[in-house]
């Protein structure tokens, strides 16, 4: 159901480019320490390695075929020292990479986070929830990774294979090129399986994100699904994505099955040929037992290096993806912002101006049109209108939610683009349409208004809200846990919380966009006498769709399809007997003239039949 | 989207649920019993394979090299290398594939069962659980217990498996090496252990982190208007951090662990080889054992004690996977709410006679939502519901699909009691516009569809949006019903959202419609129009409308005022004016207009 996945995911052959590779080492540069004690701690593992088995053929060579204790003894001694030396160097790549890796990680996060809040509404009404927080959750995790033990695996391999190789042509340079002409075949083939078994591997982590995205949808939207009775055929849809994902999960394990054991097939040839060749060799003492031995052990080691080749190689690209995808939100220009010369302000009480306004979300798709109007400071303004005129987006534009397309916002005169974002929106007190509760309690929403909020402060302008009576009444008062996104109250409760909580702001400016559209009349009335002191000298700005809640404001507007229709108070309104007339009056006399009058309602009658 | 067959051997997960964990965990792989065995005997047969190869080795140092029998017994013995090591190949990658086929099969049929256990859990469930909970233990958890049946519960069997073989192996060798051998064993295995589980409490602490940053993450973007509408970037910042440092405290703490165990192990480890190795390299010298069987004893030793180290981490993802599956299982074990059972199921549908015979209801013990409601409506009638917030009149309504069940008292619909009829024919009955409607993030077509089992035509998908006073607008979008609406409908204005829902609602043609305050964000020329549309289609269907403007309610047949749960008052409209009460303060508030104005406009109209 879900019309978005993660589409971005799909484009994952992404070639690593020089830009990039710039900015994945300015990720990087500063734990270029840790790096680099990761770095020399893994490449001294790998030299050990290969030196514990050049080690073994001494001990068999020198020591038990020539039956020689002596010689024992000392090579113990060195086996002893190596091990230590290597535990060490163990003990330093774990610690170091691993350090590195929670940082990279811890970096990241933070500055995706501190984007986030940089960015605009626009952005985050286009972008689905879940993607920006794989974008912060998994993406950062896959970049850590190859930061980390990308490197550090491949320079274990290559490290190995190096010193392996060297070792081999020490010991026997004919049987060597045996087995490193059969290195490019073995890694040839493992880095071809690898990118199967990734490319089943990406197609099985997206078919996931389609199920956690599936199922996420159906549990927050729950309700729906029953009153409608969705269950069978969600149920249904749901069992494609989990066969696909199934599918393609079990051919990435299926593929895994399957790949160590070629490469070792491909290597038991090599063996074989070692072993036939080298036998003849040790029949012509051109290598010893011990030699030999060393050959066979250093062949059936190989196969790791080569894996973990394969393996980095393959994560990379999706890695690289990763990382440009997390680079493309880092550079994600907020489309709001602070302009370069921005002045000081310490309030923004004054009037308010809109000066020719227009505004579209969508191209072509105009939603305020030349919009002008004036209110004088301390002044409450009610704007009214059929649904869907643009009375939100004025609230919207006001705030700097979003900015006019053309024309000017002034206040105080002064156009708001001159003034820090931050100024403007912790002046201006606003509850939104939609009233959004953060998971916690009663207390802790309602002190978001103002951090530094005494309880005494916020136990006011819960009664001022008319929230007091009802907050008590629950049997943990103020600390009463609203649920997530406020599920345990009902939505007349949520919304005089939202209101406590922009009144507890104390802002210069007061917006209610149908802040108490789910209010019944006897409590709104009570909250417009506590709100009408609290008003003086404020400007506000009231949408709503009530004639009690609007009547008392000092201008009305009606907004319709982007434009102001009718402008003035009430009285004048309905003197001119306009849309606003028609809107309160007109209607309700209409319709109680239509239930008295029966030739009218023979009309009706009619029409239904019709 | 394409219909894909998806079979595989049936489950009954109820059963699945039983005191003894390892035994319910049998039970989760039913089916794939086979597979898990098949797995196992390869995980062994590679092991005896491998043992294979380092035996051979021995007897070709001793018996060919030493011995000097050159030849075709070389070749013969480098083919037999190679048929050994392919054996060993085969046999891991069929415990591979047959790991897999459990793991994914099993896990597979186990995600279905959630999906669709949640989603007909009760409402009351639902409204106290948390979504990013519920949901990490469908995907997490159940990752979890796949991966520990494609690799942990095959790996015990496959190191224990290995361990004797190469033990028995050494023992032929030589018994004393053997004994020697396996002295640290113990140690190991303890130490190890006792790490591990260490380790599982840091990663546990570790991963609660991780689940409070991700929760901390989704509340700030689900919130992100109210945060900036408080400029409280600052704030959340501050927050996150506080909770990202944290992580990589945790982070760190857990790096050290594992930096401090690799090396240790390592040397402990170590130290159990070379001793071993040492011995048996002064019996090699002195002829106790023969050179061949050195070299095959230094290679059996490393499967002897290496894999000893990854058993302890094996049994510790164990009990981590048995963490997972229990709490997969306290989900499993919340009852479904019944949608089939039935005593009365009328074949046309029911006419929506509605009575409410002393309702009382309560969400949590002790704290009663509607107390002792009292009514009835005819089918065919409107009742309107009014009253001061947080009163119950949702919670009424909530009753009528038996989204929850009454405490006491019964409701009847056409004289039967309400828990006589299932719930699904119940809710195919009633269409419910919600308070907060939902939109799923999809194009409005698909929005206004939801409800519908069979694909429905444009035309009658037009009809009901204009009954809505939705068509119009939605013409005006440059992409028409295609249009997509963002998450949860952000693109829509408040009261297109609510349009769109009761377009919804209206589709699935239901005898009785519930609209929950569902023009509160909608002016009264839409709301007039949408019912004048209502009116038509609602002829003889009962309707519940709950609102806050009068205008609203005024030609109910029946207007019931609520206060704390009760009804208060109740009547037509006239009868609730004439008399002094609630109703009529409430007209009062809403209607007054200054006598002047009034007068004036009077006038005016008269003209
Ligand atoms: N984020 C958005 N992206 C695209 N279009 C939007 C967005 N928000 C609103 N719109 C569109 O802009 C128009 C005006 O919406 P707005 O929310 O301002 O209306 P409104 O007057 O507040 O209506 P209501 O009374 O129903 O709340 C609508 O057609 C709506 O679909
Ligand atoms: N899921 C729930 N769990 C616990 N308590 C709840 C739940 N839903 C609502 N309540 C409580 O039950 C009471 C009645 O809520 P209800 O939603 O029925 O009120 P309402 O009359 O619809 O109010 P409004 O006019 O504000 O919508 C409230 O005090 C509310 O806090
Ligand atoms: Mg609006
Ligand atoms: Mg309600």
């Amino acid at each position: 159901m879900s019309a978005y996945y993660d589409e971005n995911e799909l484009d994952d052959n992404v070639p690593l480019s020089g830009s990039l590779l710039h900015k994945l080492g300015g990720v990087i540069k500063p734990h270029w320490r840790t790096l680099l004690g990761g770095v020399l701690g893994i490449a001294l593992v790998a030299v050990a390695d290969a030196v514990f088995t050049y080690l073994h053929k001494e001990i068999l060579d020198a020591a038990i075929i020539a039956g020689n204790k002596t010689v024992l003894w000392k090579l113990f001694e060195y086996y002893i020292a190596l091990v230590v030396i290597q535990s060490i160097a163990v003990f330093l790549f774990v610690y170091f990479i691993g350090l590195q890796g929670e940082r990279i990680r811890y970096d990241l996060r933070k500055k995706l986070f501190d984007h986030l809040q940089r960015l605009s509404l626009s952005y985050f009404s286009k972008t689905p929830l879940g993607w920006i927080m794989s974008r912060v959750t998994s993406d950062t995790e896959k970049m850590g990774d190859l930061l980390t033990w990308g490197i550090v695996d491949s320079t274990w391999a290559s490290v190995n294979i190096l010193f392996a190789s060297i070792f081999m042509f020490i010991i026997n340079w004919r049987l060597a090129i045996l087995v490193v002409l059969s290195l490019p075949v073995m890694l040839f083939v493992a880095i071809k399986f690898r990118k199967r078994i990734y490319y089943h591997y990406r197609l099985s982590r997206k078919a996931n994100s389609k199920m956690t995205a599936s199922m996420n949808e159906n549990i927050t939207g729950v309700r729906v699904v029953k009153a409608l009775r969705r269950e069978e055929k969600n149920l249904e849809n749901f069992k494609v994505l989990s066969s696909d994902m199934f599918n393609s999960s079990y051919r990435a394990a299926f593929l895994s099955a399957l790949f160590l054991p070629t490469i070792q097939t491909i290597s038991a040839f090599s063996l074989a040929m070692v072993l036939w060749q080298g036998g003849i060799m040790v029949e012509n003492s051109f290598i010893t037992i011990g030699g030999l031995q060393a050959f066979i052990s250093y062949i059936m080691m190989i196969l790791w290096p080569v894996q973990d080749l394969a393996r980095v190689y393959a994560e990379m690209q999706n890695a690289v993806a990763s990382s440009e995808r997390v680079f493309s939100l880092l550079e994600t220009i907020p489309s709001i912002t602070d302009f370069p010369d921005t002045v000081e302000i310490t309030s923004l009480l004054g009037d308010v101006d809109f000066q020719n306004v227009s505004f579209h979300y969508e191209d072509d798709e105009p939603v305020i049109r030349d919009l002008s109007f004036h209110v004088p400071q301390g002044n409450t303004v009610a704007l009214v209108g059929p649904t869907g005129g643009g009375k939100t987006t004025i609230v919207n534009l006001l705030c700097r939610f979003y900015e006019p397309s053309e024309g000017v916002i002034l206040v105080n005169g002064q156009d708001y683009q001159d003034f820090k974002l931050k100024d403007i929106q912790s002046r201006i007190g606003v509850v939104l349409q939609t009233p959004h509760l953060f998971s916690g309690t009663i207390l802790e929403n309602i002190r978001y208004g103002r951090l530094d909020a005494t309880d005494a402060q916020i136990e006011e302008v819960a009664k001022l809200s008319g929230a007091h009576e009802f907050i008590t009444s629950f049997e943990h008062g103020y600390q009463q846990d609203v649920g997530e996104g406020g599920n345990l109250l009902s939505v007349g409760q949520k919304q005089l919380i939202s209101i406590a909580r922009a009144l507890l702001a104390n802002p210069d400016i007061f917006v209610m966009d149908e802040a108490t559209s789910s209010v019944d009349t006897l409590t709104e009335a009570l909250i417009q006498k506590g709100m009408h002191q609290l008003m003086e000298g404020r400007t506000s700005f009231i949408i709503a769709h009530r004639l009690s809640t609007i009547k008392h404001a000092d201008q009305i507007m009606v907004i319709n399809a982007g434009r102001i229709e009718e402008q003035g108070t009430h009285e004048t309104l309905m003197r001119v007997k306009g849309h606003y007339y028609n809107l309160y009056t007109h209607q309700f006399r209409q319709e109680l003239e239509t239930r008295l009058d029966p030739f009218n309602s023979k009309n009706n009658e009619d029409s239904r039949r019709n | 989207m394409a219909q894909k067959a998806h079979t595989y051997p049936p489950c009954d997960m109820q059963c699945v649920i039983s005191s003894k964990p390892l035994i319910s965990l049998w039970h989760l792989i039913s089916g794939f019993h086979w597979q898990y065995f098949g797995a196992t005997f390869f995980a062994g047969t590679a092991a005896l394979a491998r043992t294979g190869v380092n035996l051979f080795l021995g007897y070709f140092i001793d018996q060919i090299l030493i011995k000097r029998q050159y030849g075709t017994k070389l070749i013969e013995a480098a083919l037999i290398f190679a048929a050994l090591i392919a054996g060993q190949a085969f046999s891991s990658f069929m415990s591979g594939k047959l790991a897999a086929q459990t793991g994914e099969g099993s896990t597979r049929r186990l995600r279905d069962y959630l999906f669709n256990h949640i989603q007909r859990l009760s409402f009351a469930y639902h409204s106290e659980a948390k979504t990013g909970d519920l949901l990490e233990r469908a995907t997490s958890d159940v990752d979890t217990l796949r991966r520990f049946f494609s690799d942990q519960a095959i790996g015990i069997g496959r190191i224990t498996l290995i361990f004797i073989i190469n033990l028995t192996a050494i023992y032929r060798i030589n018994p004393r090496l053997a004994g020697i051998s396996v002295v640290i064993v113990p140690v190991i295995l303890v130490v190890s252990l006792l790490f591990f589980k260490q380790l599982s409490k840091s990663y546990a602490s570790y991963q609660e982190q991780e689940a409070v940053l991700t929760t901390n993450l989704q509340e700030n973007l689900s919130g992100v208007r109210v945060v900036k509408a408080f400029a409280r970037q600052g704030y959340e910042i501050d927050k996150f951090e506080g909770n990202n440092a944290e992580k990589l405290r945790r982070g760190e703490k857990l790096n050290m662990m594992h930096a401090l165990f690799w090396p240790i192990s390592d040397l402990i480890c170590a130290a159990q080889q070379i001793t071993s190795s040492f011995i048996a390299a002064l019996m090699a010298i002195d002829g106790v054992i023969t050179v061949g069987n050195f070299i095959a004893f230094a290679g059996l030793l490393g499967w002897l004690i290496w894999p000893v180290r990854n058993l302890g981490r094996l049994i510790v993802d164990t009990s981590r996977a048995l963490v997972s599956f229990k709490r997969i299982t306290n989900i499993l074990k919340v009852p479904e709410e019944n949608l089939f059972i039935a005593s009365c199921q009328p074949e046309n549908g029911v006419k929506g006679d509605i009575s409410f015979d002393h309702v009382s209801f309560e969400y949590e013990k002790n704290h009663p939502v509607l107390q002792d409601v009292n009514f009835s409506c005819k089918a065919g009638q409107v009742v309107a519901l009014l009253g001061s917030t947080g009163s119950g009149k949702t919670s009424l309504v909530k009753l009528l699909p038996r989204f929850y069940e009454v405490t006491s008292g019964r409701i009847l619909l056409d004289g039967v009691n309400l828990n006589e009829y299932s719930r699904d024919f119940l809710r195919s009955q009633i269409g419910i516009v919600e308070q907060e409607p939902f939109l799923f993030s999809a194009s409005i077509r698909d929005n206004i569809t939801y409800g519908m089992k069979h694909e429905v035509s444009q035309a009658k998908v037009e009809e009901v949006a204009r009954d809505a006073a939705i068509h119009d607008v939605v013409e005006s979008f440059t992409n028409g019903y295609d249009t997509l609406v963002g998450e949860r409908g952000v693109t829509l204005s408040g009261g297109q959202k609510q349009r769109v829902a009761i377009a919804r609602a209206l589709l699935i043609n239901p005898r009785i419609l519930i609209l929950d305050d569902s023009t509160s964000s909608v002016d009264m020329e839409t709301e007039v129009q949408i019912r004048a549309a209502l009116e038509n289609l609602m002829k003889d269907r009962t309707t519940f409308i709950i609102a806050h403007r009068i205008q609203s309610i005024m030609d109910a047949d029946l207007i019931l005022v609520f206060d704390q749960g009760r009804i208060i008052q109740s009547g037509t409209h006239a009868e609730l004016l004439s008399q002094p009460g609630a109703y009529q303060e409430i007209y009062e508030i809403q209607t007054r207009i200054d006598n002047a104005l009034q007068e004036e406009i009077d006038n005016v109209s008269l003209l």
